[in-house]
């Protein structure tokens, strides 16, 4: 295995890893999945439609999300919005990640 | 937008979901090809090659059902029993092989079938034999699994188990040699019980056990098979003598025991050709000798029992002495 496949898989890991952490965040207003997907790509983080959607589905399914067809103007689209258990989880990991970012990153640059 | 591959692909997804979620996620899924659409065409009306392109970016159908599906992530046999199924699946399966490939020697040295039917029948042999015991210890670790069977004590720093004595510790061999003996026995017995050569002289080869009688009680022969191997399995698993090998090699050796007198008290198991030979050619024998040949099945009891009996006793003494 050369550097550039260990280096795509260990991206890979920390993608998935703050994948649900980013979901939350960007659901605190309502949107529908597709337009989750092109506001994340637009900056720079990749995530395929065919992951996206069953994972919104599956924090709806744990509380976390809550969702509503709109059908008024134009096509019907699903928008998922955070409920009040997703508000509070995604604080808690939002802390946790703040600090483990941090000193990850100091020790990146070798502060510590 | 409707167009026939889309419905075709979003069925594919959708028709194994429950049926409380089907509609929604099959809507959910015509929405999202849509935006993918729209996003790839701009105001201009999809070809069939978008179509393909848009529903290819979104994998497999069976790769987008797993993703929803909740039991992506379940399986029949998940760790830690992963390792030992693998292990216990190549014993039996190895022990299979040889149980019909002796079988099938056997039966090409009698001589009754031609050599491409000896080969078929020994193919057909491996292949129902090994899917038989493929089936049996499955089933036997998706229970394990399934029921949360723990391999050892629940983890806890304070109530670590001592590291087992010598005597307490159960060797793999014995445990693998087990497993792939019983094995190659029911193999015999199920598959080939002609073979199980009571007298082999010069002039014939009598069979020991009457084959049509042994046939009807093939499944007291897979109950035992499955009680030993499951005990043997328990051990392998643990690697030493505790309450919870004790607790199965009395059940299990309980359930053999009641198999093997169920089995072997069947009237006529012993083939009659084989009595009369044996009343014949130990006429000048001591009465206890002939006697013993003569019952053969009630000698075969009386030993499967004592075995099962020192095998009970000498896990209850290893593992309740300190």
């Amino acid at each position: 295995m050369n550097a550039d496949e260990i280096v795509s898989g260990l991206v890979l890991e920390l993608r998935r890893g703050t994948l649900i952490l980013l979901v939350l965040s960007q659901l605190r207003e309502p949107m529908y999945g597709y337009n989750l997907v092109k506001k994340l790509n637009d900056r720079d983080i990749p995530m395929d439609a065919n992951t996206l959607y069953p994972l919104m589905r599956r924090l709806e399914g744990q509380g976390l999300l809550k969702s509503q067809w709109e059908t008024g103007e134009g096509k019907p689209r699903k928008y998922y919005q955070i409920t009040p258990e997703g508000q509070e989880v995604l604080e808690k990991t939002r802390e946790y990640w703040n600090s483990f970012a941090k000193n990850v990153n100091a020790m990146l640059e070798g502060d510590i | 937008m409707k167009n026939d591959l889309i419905e075709r692909y979003i069925y594919a997804v959708t028709r194994r979901m429950d049926h409380r979620i089907r509609n929604d996620v099959q809507q959910e899924l015509y929405s999202l090809v849509d935006d993918m659409l729209a996003e790839r065409c701009g105001g201009l009306a999809p070809s069939e090659k978008d179509i393909r392109v848009v529903l290819t970016e979104l994998g497999t159908p069976q790769e987008l059902y797993a993703r929803y599906s909740d039991d992506g992530e379940k399986c029949l046999i998940g760790q830690p029993y992963y390792g030992t199924w693998k292990l216990v699946t190549k014993i039996v399966l190895a022990a299979v092989g040889i149980g019909v490939t002796v079988s099938a020697l056997l039966e090409s040295f009698a001589g009754t079938q031609t050599w491409y039917e000896s080969v078929l029948s020994w193919l057909a042999m491996l292949w129902s034999g090994g899917m038989q015991g493929i089936g049996v210890v499955t089933i036997l670790f998706a229970v394990f699994s399934r029921k949360g069977v723990q391999l050892g004590e629940p983890y806890n720093l304070d109530n670590l188990p001592p590291v087992p004595k010598k005597r307490q510790q159960i060797s793999r061999g014995d445990c693998i040699f087990a497993i792939a003996f019983c094995a190659v026995i029911t193999v015999l017995l199920l598959a080939a019980p002609q073979y199980l050569i009571g007298y082999w002289g010069p002039d014939k080869v009598i069979a020991l056990f009457d084959t049509q009688v042994l046939n009807r009680c093939w499944y007291l022969i897979l109950i035992f098979a499955v009680a030993d191997i499951t005990r043997s399995t328990v051990r392998l698993l643990e690697g030493q003598y505790n309450r919870k090998t004790l607790i199965v090699t009395l059940a299990a050796n309980a359930v053999a025991a009641a198999a093997a007198a169920l089995w072997l008290t069947m009237p006529n198991l012993i083939n009659g050709e084989f009595v009369i030979h044996v009343q014949e050619a130990m006429a000048g024998e001591e009465a206890f000798i002939r006697n013993i040949f003569m019952n053969f099945d009630r000698f075969l009891l009386v030993v499967i029992l004592l075995a099962l009996i020192l095998d009970t006793v000498e896990a209850a003494v290893k593992t309740l002495k300190k």
